[in-house]
């Protein structure tokens, strides 16, 4: 069952998130991308969060032809 | 009196031992010798005890088991004379392994023969993905291992979806229901396929230890994780597989991560950007101090300059010069005199002071020119004289 479209990846979220992690420990100092990828990382925290917490895991038991 | 062939006896005899004999419900037990496979298709040994031999004969395929002499086994089948030589044998269509002993000897000889053909390499194990979305769980529903795996999924994760397939986890059908459920996942977009069952003694554990299943379980295009609640004994299945957990629990702690954990790590992760970004908003305001502080810096240096060029500019302002008791000679154009050279006698002059012009004029006639020359454009006048 694909997943709901609006709902975000855990996977690629948090893949996003350590690529901006590891951006900022490269240490490259650039204030204005930093701005920018600091917002993002903090949107994607919030959603990661919330889905964290939020969010329920589902059980369904799946018949093979041949039960 | 009847008479029959060699031909019909031996018919009437085999079609007899079929009609008398129930080759599913009765098994013939005894220990191997003398097995031996030909021509990679048929298998022949003798069945032994204490007093008797019988005479086994079997195709390759229907032995799912690796056999060797010394072994105890039970033979399915049915008795048969071959019509051609006229000897009598069993046909075995199915063989199980008797005895612990016997298990672990047919488990040795199988987990020797995966191993060569690579099937527990670890170089060709892949690691579950960190944040699974959806896996295929096997496992029987009514098992402990079941709820066991499904609590600890609750306690540590949210937002799995969890698929199950429902097999049974002992017994003869188990591993052919098993294979069945890991052929039919893979088809599905799964994470990840997790197999776990509880603890049990060895035998009950044998399932595990199929060679159609660990084959099934190493095909796998979808990362595996096998997990058999047991201590001493690690099944095959589990070997084959990409991650094993020792126990359903381990399995649901390596398939997902702690959430309180992964919380506390996107908190931390957060604040080391923030810190990071405080620290560059820190480095840049220095360098804009230091920018100011440069820039005052060369404002004075300017003003210094500035004020040089002004004294150059005062020094070189006749008025300044005239200050100092010089005066300055002009003629009736206004034009500048700095030579006595040129002058006549009754020529008008006009000389400047520092607070204003007196007219005079020539009263002698100029020194010859051999005369030291005085000084350029200026002259030495003391205002008494002058006037």
């Amino acid at each position: 069952m694909p997943k709901k479209k609006q709902e975000l990846d855990f996977a690629k979220g948090f893949a996003e998130l350590e690529e901006i992690t590891q951006w900022f420990e490269r240490g490259e100092p650039d204030l204005d991308q930093g701005l920018a990828k600091f917002t993002r990382a903090a949107e994607l925290t919030k959603q990661l969060r919330e889905r964290l917490v939020e969010a329920e895991n589902t059980i369904k038991e799946i018949r093979t032809k041949s039960d | 009196m009847h008479v029959m062939t060699v031909s019909a006896f031996l018919s009437f005899v085999n079609e007899t031992f079929k009609a008398i004999w129930d080759s599913t419900g009765v098994a013939v037990e005894g220990e191997v010798s003398g097995f031996k496979i030909s021509q990679g298709q048929w298998v022949n040994f003798d069945l032994k005890d204490e007093t008797s031999t019988l005479s086994v004969f079997m195709v390759v395929r229907d032995l799912h088991v690796p056999v060797q002499d010394g072994m105890r086994v039970r033979l399915f089948g049915f008795p048969r004379v071959y019509p051609k030589y006229g000897k009598f044998s069993f046909n075995a269509e199915k063989v199980e392994l008797v005895g612990e002993g016997t298990l672990r000897k047919a488990l040795a000889l199988l987990r020797q023969k995966l191993e060569l053909e690579g099937l527990f390499d670890p170089s060709r194990k892949r690691a579950l993905p960190k944040y699974p979305s959806r896996i295929a769980l096997i496992a029987s529903r009514e098992s402990a291992a079941y709820g066991d795996f499904i609590r600890i999924v609750n306690e540590r994760w949210r937002g799995l979806s969890v698929d199950l397939y429902h097999v049974i986890v002992q017994g003869d059908q188990a591993p052919g229901q098993i294979v069945k459920a890991i052929e039919a996942v893979q088809s599905q977009p799964y994470d990840a396929i997790v197999l776990t069952r509880g603890g049990g003694s060895f035998e009950e554990l044998m399932a595990f230890n199929d060679e159609r299943l660990v084959r099934a379980i190493h095909a796998s295009r979808i990362p595996t994780l096998v997990g058999i609640g047991h201590e001493r004994d690690i099944t095959l299945a589990e070997e084959a597989a990409d991650v094993r957990g020792s126990t359903p629990t381990d399995c649901a702690r390596r398939l997902v991560p702690d959430r309180g954990e992964v919380l506390f790590g996107l908190a931390q992760s957060q604040k080391r950007m923030r810190d990071v970004l405080a620290q560059w908003l820190e480095d840049w305001s220095h360098s804009v101090e230091y920018a100011v502080e440069a820039v005052g810096r060369w404002l004075v240096m300017l003003q210094d300059r500035l004020a040089a060029t002004d004294r150059l500019l005062r020094s070189l302002d006749p008025s300044g010069v005239l200050k100092r008791g010089y005066a300055m000679v002009l003629d009736e154009k206004g034009a500048v005199r700095t030579r006595a050279a040129g002058l006549i006698v009754n020529q008008p002059l006009l000389v400047r002071f520092q607070d204003g012009d007196v007219n005079t004029k020539v009263t002698s006639a100029p020194a010859s020119p051999t005369l030291k020359p005085v000084q350029p454009t200026l002259f030495y006048a003391e205002k008494e004289t002058g006037t």
